[in-house]
Formats: C-alpha cells, structure tokens, sequence
C-alpha cells in the first residue's frame, strides 16, 4: 500500500574483506547499491572523529573506483560447453554458496575436467559440422533433380572443369548480356529469392580468365560431394543415409557423456552459481570506493530487512567492518532514494501500469491502491457483462499461469471480475440482456442517467485525485504549490465552486447567487496567478519571484486559461465512462439486429459469436485504454509526478547491470 | 497518400533547412584561415554550424574532431528530414546512410590491410548509421573479414559473404567494388517501392550520376588498372540515363583510351574529357558540378516530389566534401588559388 522506507548503510571495512562483504551482501539481497564515490562527493560523510574510524578518515582523501573488472566470459563459455553437452539446464542454486567458498579452486577443477571432456565434445563438433555440410551438398545437389546428370561424372571431364555458382540476379544479367565474351558454358539451372544458380563448364586452359571474370560478379560457389556416384536423387539418398549414421554417433557419444554427467553435474551446477554470484559481487565492486587499504560501499536498504542484514555483518565480520546507519532524510544531496513499493495481492498487478507512467517518487504516495480500485470500477462500468467478463478473466488466469505473465493475467483477471459484476448490476450476459433481470440499471434504457452518473463519478474521482495532491504537497511542505497552486488548496476549491455553481444552475435550485459564486471564482483565480509573490512572502522571502516578473506573470495569465479548460475538461471526460457502457450494449445490439436478418439458426449464433468475439477483442481494448487514459491523464496529471528511482538490490535474482 | 500530402511540409522545412548551406563568401573567408582552430572558430561563430559546434572545445580541435562534428551536422540535418517520412519513403531516405557508411567502411578496411588500426576510425560518424550493427565491433577488426563478420544482421553481409567462402586471400579491391555494388542494388529495392513518379525522378537523377561513374570507371580501368574488358563491364552500375547498356559495353570494349575518347565525344558528357593533364585532376569536380546543377534544375522542374529530399542529402554531402577539402588545404598548407580548386562550389575568379 505504501512506499516502503529506506535506510542508508555504510560499510568501511579491510580491503581483503571487499570480496567476502560484497557476497553476503548478494546473498542478502536487499541493498541497492550507490556509487560510493559519487555519493561521497555529493554528501558530507560524517564520521566521528573516534579512535575506531580514524583510519577510514585518514583514507577519506585518496579514494579511487574499482578497476580491476575480472572478466567471466572464458568460465562461462566453459561452464556452458558442459550445459550443453550433458543436456542440463543452468540454474542458480543457493545452496552451493557461502560468502567463503573456494572460487579459484572450482574453477581449476572445472577447467581441468573440461580437458578430458574436451576431445568428446570436439568430436561432436566435427560430426556436427560434417552434418551441416553434408546438408548443404544435398541442398546443392537438389538443383539436378530433374536432370539425369550424373555427379561423379562432372568431376572426372579431362578438359573441361565443372563448378556449380551462385549469383545474385543483378551480376547474372551483366553475365547475361556479355555471354559472347565469356569463356565458358554457362547453364542455368535455378532462379530463387534473386539468386540465380548456375552450372558452369570451362576450359581448363582458361580457368584463370574465367575465374577473373566470375570473381567480379561477386559468386559464391556451391559444393558438390566427390566420389559418390548416380544421379543427383540417387547421392542425395546417400547422402540422407550418411547423416543418420552420424547422428546416430553422435547420440552414442552424448551418452559416454552421460556417466561423467553423474560424476561432474554437481560440481558443474556449483560452478555456474559461483560464476553468476560472483558477476554480481563484481558488480558491486565496480561502485566501492577504494582505498590503500579500506574500501566503502554504500546503499540503500530497506527498513523491515536492514536489522537481519545488520546483525548478519556484525556476526560475520565483528569489529572489522564499520557499518553506519543513517536517515534518508538527512541527505542534503546526491541519489535520491530508490522506490520499493508494496501492495496486496489484489493491488499488486497493477504496479506494472503505474510504472509504465512512472515509478513513484521516494516522497509521493504510491497511487497504485486508488489507481486500482477506480481502474478496476471504470473498466467494470463500460464493460460490464457476465460472460464476456469470464472469458477476460479465463484470459488472464491462462496467462498468469501457464505462460508467466504475472502481472497482465493479473490485471486481465481482476478486470474480468469487475466486469462480471458489472455484468450483474447491468443484467448483461453475452450481451443478451433477456436471460437475467438488471440488478441496478439498464444502460440503454436510462441513457440521462449514465451519461449524469459518469460524471458524478468523475467529481468523486477528480476529488480524492486532488486529495492526494494535497497529501503530497503536505509532505513536502511546498507552499506554492500545495496552497495556491492549481493541484493545490485553492485549486481544490476552485474546482467544487466551479461544480456547486453549476450544479446549481443546472437543478435550477438558485440555492447562492450568481454574483457570490463569480467573486469568489475571481478570488481563487488571481491567488493562483500571484502564488509564487505570495507564497514567497508568507515564507519570508526577500524575494518575490523566481525569475523575471514579466516572464511569470506571462506563464501565470496563460495558466489561468489552463485551470479553466483543465476543470472543465477533466469532469466532462468522465462521460466517455457512461457512452461506452452504452457503446458496449449498442455494439451488440447491432450483432443481434445482423443475426436476426440471417434467416437461419445456426447462422445467427454464427453471427452472434463473432460479434461476441469483435467486442471482446475490440471493445475490450478500446476500453482497457480509455480507462487507462483517464487514469494518466485526468487524475496523475494531479497529484502523480512518477520520477522515482527504481529499487534494484543487488541479489542472485536480479539481473547484473 | 498523394504527393501533395507527403512532400508539402518537408519541401519547405528542406527550403528552410537549405538557407543555412554556406556561402561563397564564406568559403572565401574560410580558405583565408591559418589554422583548423580558426576555420572552426568562424564555423562556430557565423555559421549554421553554431549548434553542432556548441559544446565543442574551439581551443585545440584538431582535424578528426572537427570532420567528424561537420559530418554530425549532416547526420542530424537528415535525421530531421527522415522524422518528415514514413513507410517505404522513410526506408528509402534512411537508405541512403548507405552510401555514407560504405564510404567510411572502405576507408577503415583499406587501413587495416595497410595495417593500420581500425581503432583509429572510432570518429567515423556514419558507421551504424544504416547497416544498425555495433560500431565497436567494427573498430575491433585486424582484417578485411573481421569487418565483414562485424556487419553479420545487416543488409551488406549477404553482398559480402561470397568474398570470406572460398578464398581465402584478403582482398580488399573486391571489398570495396562489392559494397559499391551493393549499394546500387539496394537502392534500387528500396526505391522500387515508392511512388510510379517518384521512381522515374530517381531513375533520371541517380541514372545521371550513374552515368557519370560508370564513364569515370571505365576510363580509370582502361588507363590505370588495366583489367579486362568483361570485368570491367562487371562492375558498371546498372542504372543508366544517358548512357545506354549497349553504349556502356561499347565503352568496356573500346580496347585503347583513343576508341574511348571517340565514343563519348558524341555523348552529354564530353565535358569530362578535355584530353589534357587536367582531365584526371578535375574529372571528379567536374562530375560533381554537373551533378549539382542538374539536380537544381530537376528540384525546379519536378516540384512536390521526392527529388528535393534527394538532392538536399547529396548537396549536404557536397558541403562536407567541400568543408573537408578547404580544412586539409588549411592543415597542409596548401596555396590559396590551388585550394580553390578542390571545391564544389564554384568560387569567384575560378575558371577551370
């Protein structure tokens, strides 16, 4: 529900510790690395000037990054020749692993078994290879079929050499237009994707010429097996026999392995851990600052893990390894917190759209609860129908859980649920609204009332958006903004005057008169235009404005116009809410109209199903977006800002960056 | 799409955009500079060349610097024309980085057969530019086929690929002609898919230049490389305008430089040939010039089509070829009315 608080935490330890500290915070992994010397050039680090920390200030002044990257990429390919060969799949496994364990000596051990292994593996390869040209040669050989040439004969002419050619279509027809001129016999056998295939005979006291000439259309020559005799069917046969018994040796060579699979697999399997966990702990080290003989490493942690982590370090490392703890909120400057957001499981799905607007701001509300609750109502409201819902919903549960779409099968589900209930209120099953009675409304019946309902829903909305705003203005203690800026106080006010007026006038109530309700609109609009002089004087500034007065006055007039658009626009786009619920019956309705004309049963439920799948196809889409669109644009563009940092802790699960 | 919709905006951005090609005074200025530090100082200060330059430290350029920022003025004017486009047209605009590429491509492998570094090219500002591959790779290479596996994913790979089966002898005369080659064809799919007009535009416009290169290859294979007629009927282009196929083989098959000067006496292009020492000098400038005031009469005469587009990018090409040309005079020192001769543009009191 909220956006979770973070801790900075410092680590000063020996370098001979760097590697060890580095893994334990991986395996940990909760902390979001800093670069430390940025972070320490962008801070004011304090340190007591205690007995206990005088070394670190000493080294304070000659820190330096990390640059001693190790290069994995030899290991890796090491370790994966083996994945390969004994058909494993590479897993990281925890298990295998310990802030002390013998990297150097796995390592040695693996490269030294790949030695033996290695001649198996090389002769796969070959065969491999042997293969693959092989189904080239037949490949090549498939250009005669036709013919009744026969292969081996091609080789064996005593004057002539035969070769077989490939040109692109452009170089054949400059051979095509000068072939008076060639020196050899040019006999086209194939024409594919502008390629053309050629069979070419020369003489072999003009080989040279010729090979000159055919060089300069740029040719690839395609091989022909030698020493097999027949026609171009009979070698290919022989060549399709040949590739089978190598297969099949291939396969008998795969299972030698398998014993030694028993023997190696596990080393193997600590191995690939070792690789993956260390590429992290470099990754970490790349942002330590290093001294002669200490190293720094900073990050952010969040509250509920830094106690384990804490006492973890303290345990392992004692009175080596410094660690300070300290506020977020203390920070004058440098990276801004990262934002580590956490909801329930029925709100959880939909961080993936707020995070597609932006990642919320370490001091915002984390708008995904509000976001998901009204994105689910406004979907259910212009969609709403029991069986198309289920299908959105069967949708999205195949998604989750058979192809590990988590979080869209989630959002699909829940906004299937919402539209089945919808689907109850509105009576509405396939669109047919004749098999159940409306539990609340019937859209296209009461159209007024929808339309009018949207609306209201959109002032509901539009409010709590800008109750939010207010919350995040509190937090920041910005006055401008918060009170007099047009998301801010005022604003807020301006917007129920400019609704209660309205409304007024539209029930015909006359409840206050026009005249009070001008002024008082007239009021909140030139606090909003003069909120910086204000704001500025209440906070006891010497100065009013922030940049030429004429350049915010300019901003502040045309911002005027804004407010007023932007009031007056955001309610009234919350009618598209009520039009597409009716849109979604309309749509229907013009599919059952369609299978009523088709004077045939079958034929209407045809038609039926089709339009059943169109509009969940179309409409659904459609709708999943206008919602989204209200969402972005009319209620973040108010209290969202999304400029967050994203939390990534270093971690075995994560990917290296 | 009809070709009012299409051409009105970007025609007039180009019009716009084409207001900001130096001028013959300022080339005059230029010429006049002793330094490269001063040549970009002036770019910086009077030119259109003030945006790319901003950032830049004037103080200590040095002429690889300032090239390669001269060629990003030119990536970023295109890049802009491209934003104009889209479908088939926007490929076909992007298709001509090509040409670009290919020419530092063939810089960069000629040094490393010469052994040099190819990591000396890291300012080639147009490599990646069409063929999308990483550049890094590009700067790894220690042979011509280092290159050539560097492009693997891009449209010139499959042009290449016959050159690392078989032989296995480096041979960068045949890198170089086959990106040549390469270029007109893909240029010539791409265009294939515009509209029927605007096809027969680039036909002449490309047709022409066509021409001219064919005519400059041939008369350079009879005269320097002695190679064989058929292969040098081999390497033509194969869009002609002027010039038609049969002329063209006439020409491969002309056997003596004199047959070759009586063929194209009677042909546009005669202007080439002066038979006199300056006919080698001047015969790329003299393409050149042609070129560009065929294309300025084509951009009046075929208004609204794509020929604008075509020739703004060639005659951005013809401001860098001209910018780098003034900037080496200045580097090498070489005499004021010699430099002037090295240029596109034709300058006041040049009569050549």
């Amino acid at each position: 529900m909220a956006v979770e608080k973070m801790k900075i935490i410092s680590m000063i330890g020996k370098l001979r510790d760097l590697d060890r500290v580095s893994r334990f915070v991986v395996l940990d992994g909760n902390t979001h690395i800093l670069n430390a010397l940025s972070e320490l050039n962008s801070n004011y680090f304090s340190l007591s000037a205690s007995e206990e920390h005088m070394q670190a200030l000493q080294e304070l002044s000659i820190l330096r990054a990390y640059n001693g990257r190790r290069d994995f990429s030899k290991d890796e390919a090491v370790v994966a020749s083996f994945h390969t060969l004994f058909d494993m799949k590479p897993e990281i496994r925890k298990e295998y692993l310990d802030i002390a364990y013998p990297y150097d000596d796995t390592l040695k051990e693996i490269r030294e078994r790949y030695g033996t292994v290695k001649e198996t593996f090389d002769r796969i390869r070959v065969k491999q290879a042997g293969i693959q040209k092989m189904q080239k040669q037949m490949e090549n050989l498939s250009y005669f079929s036709n013919s009744s040439v026969e292969i081996s004969s091609l080789n064996q002419l005593e004057y002539l050499k035969s070769r077989l050619l490939m040109l692109s279509i452009d170089s054949f027809k400059k051979l095509e237009s000068n072939l008076e001129n060639i020196p050899a016999v040019v006999l086209e056998y194939a024409v594919l994707n502008q390629q053309v295939v050629l069979l070419t005979l020369t003489p072999k006291a003009l080989l040279e010429d010729a090979e000159r000439i055919f060089a300069s259309l740029n040719y690839t020559e395609l091989e022909l097996p030698t020493g097999c005799s027949g026609t171009a069917g009979q070698v290919i046969k022989e060549l399709a026999r040949q590739i089978e018994a190598e297969k099949a040796e291939i396969e008998a060579l795969k299972n030698s392995a398998s014993t030694m699979k028993e023997e190696y697999g596990e080393t193997i399997k600590r191995a690939f851990s070792m690789i993956e966990l260390e590429k992290r702990v470099e990754s970490i080290k790349v942002e330590a600052a290093i001294g002669h003989n200490l190293f720094f490493v900073f990050g952010f942690v969040p509250e509920s893990s830094l106690g384990r982590l804490q006492a973890g370090l303290k345990e392992t490392f004692g009175e080596e390894l410094v660690l300070i703890v300290e506020d977020v909120d203390s920070r004058r400057a440098g990276h801004a917190p990262p934002t580590r957001i956490k909801n329930n499981w029925l709100f959880k799905p939909f961080e993936s759209l707020v995070n597609l607007y932006g990642i919320p701001n370490y001091n915002e509300q984390d708008p995904t609860a509000f976001f998901a609750l009204t994105y689910m109502l406004l979907f259910g409201a212009m969609f709403g129908d029991i069986g198309q819902g289920l299908v959105i919903l069967l949708a999205g549960l195949y998604l989750g859980q058979k192809k590990g779409n988590k979080s869209f099968g989630g959002v699909l589900s829940r906004l299937g649920v919402s539209s089945m209930l919808f689907g109850v209120l509105y009576g509405s099953i396939f669109g047919t609204e004749e098999l159940i009675p409306a539990l609340l409304i019937r859209p296209m019946h009461n159209i007024n009332t929808m339309l009018l309902g949207a609306v209201v829903l959109g002032v509901v909305m539009i409010t709590v958006g800008y109750l939010y705003s207010l919350a995040n203005h509190l937090r920041t203690r910005n006055l401008e903004e918060g009170v007099f800026g047009k998301e801010g106080l005022v604003g807020f006010l301006f917007f129920w005057t400019l609704v209660l007026t309205a409304g007024d006038i539209a029930a015909g109530l006359n409840l206050f008169p026009d005249g009070a309700a001008m002024g008082m609109l007239a009021v909140l609009l030139l606090l909003m235009v003069f909120k910086q002089p204000l704001a500025n004087k209440l906070a006891g500034h010497h100065k009013l404005h922030d940049e030429a007065p004429a350049d915010y006055y300019i901003e502040a007039g045309f911002g005027i116009i804004e407010t007023l658009l932007s009031v007056l626009s955001n309610v009234i786009s919350f009618i598209r809410v009520g039009a597409f619920a009716l849109n979604h019956v309309g749509l229907y309705i013009a599919f059952a109209t369609m299978a009523e004309m088709i004077n045939s049963k079958v034929g209407g439920i045809i038609v039926l199903i089709i339009g059943n799948i169109i509009i969940i196809g179309l409409e659904g889409l459609i709708v999943f977006i206008q919602s989204l669109r209200l969402e972005y644009y009319e209620l973040f563009s108010k209290y969202y800002t999304g400029y967050g940092v994203e939390y990534r802790p270093a971690s075995l699960f994560n990917e290296v960056q | 799409m009809d070709h009012v919709t299409r051409f009105a905006a970007v025609n007039s951005k180009i019009k716009t955009m084409g207001s900001a090609f130096l001028k013959e005074a300022d080339y005059i200025e230029l010429l006049q500079k002793r330094s490269v530090m001063e040549a970009a100082r002036y770019l910086k200060e009077k030119t259109a060349y003030n945006r790319i330059l901003e950032h830049a430290h004037i103080e200590g350029i040095h002429r690889g610097q300032l090239e390669n920022l001269i060629k990003q003025n030119m990536i970023r004017n295109i890049d802009k024309i491209i934003h104009y486009f889209n479908g088939n047209y926007r490929r076909f605009v992007a298709t001509l980085y090509a040409k670009y590429e290919i020419e530092e491509l063939k810089q960069i492998a000629r040094a490393v057969y010469n052994g040099r570094s190819a990591g000396d090219f890291r300012n080639s500002a147009f490599i990646g530019k069409y063929s999308g591959i990483e550049r890094s790779k590009i700067f790894e290479a220690k042979l011509t086929r280092d290159i050539i596996h560097a492009l693997e994913g891009s449209e010139f790979y499959k042009h290449l690929i016959p050159l690392v089966n078989g032989d296995i002898q480096e041979n960068l005369f045949r890198f170089e002609m086959v990106l040549d080659m390469a270029y007109y064809s893909i240029l010539q799919r791409e265009w294939s898919r515009l509209d029927k007009r605007d096809i027969r535009i680039l036909e002449q416009a490309q047709g022409m230049m066509a021409d001219l290169l064919n005519l400059q290859w041939i008369y350079r294979g009879i005269k320097f490389y002695k190679l064989s007629p058929e292969e040098l009927l081999n390497y033509t282009i194969d869009i002609g305008y002027r010039l038609t196929r049969d002329f063209v083989k006439g020409l491969c098959y002309a056997g003596s430089l004199d047959n070759f000067f009586r063929l194209t006496r009677e042909t546009r292009y005669s202007f080439l040939f002066k038979d006199d020492e300056t006919t080698d000098i001047y015969m790329e400038r003299r393409m050149e010039r042609h070129v560009y005031f065929e294309l300025l009469a084509m951009d009046r005469s075929h208004q609204l089509s794509i020929i604008t587009t075509f020739s703004y990018v060639l005659f951005l090409e013809f401001e860098v070829r001209d910018l780098i040309a003034v900037i080496e005079s200045i580097r090498y020192g070489v005499p004021l009315d010699q430099a002037h001769q090295y240029i596109i543009l034709k300058l006041r009191g040049d009569e050549k």
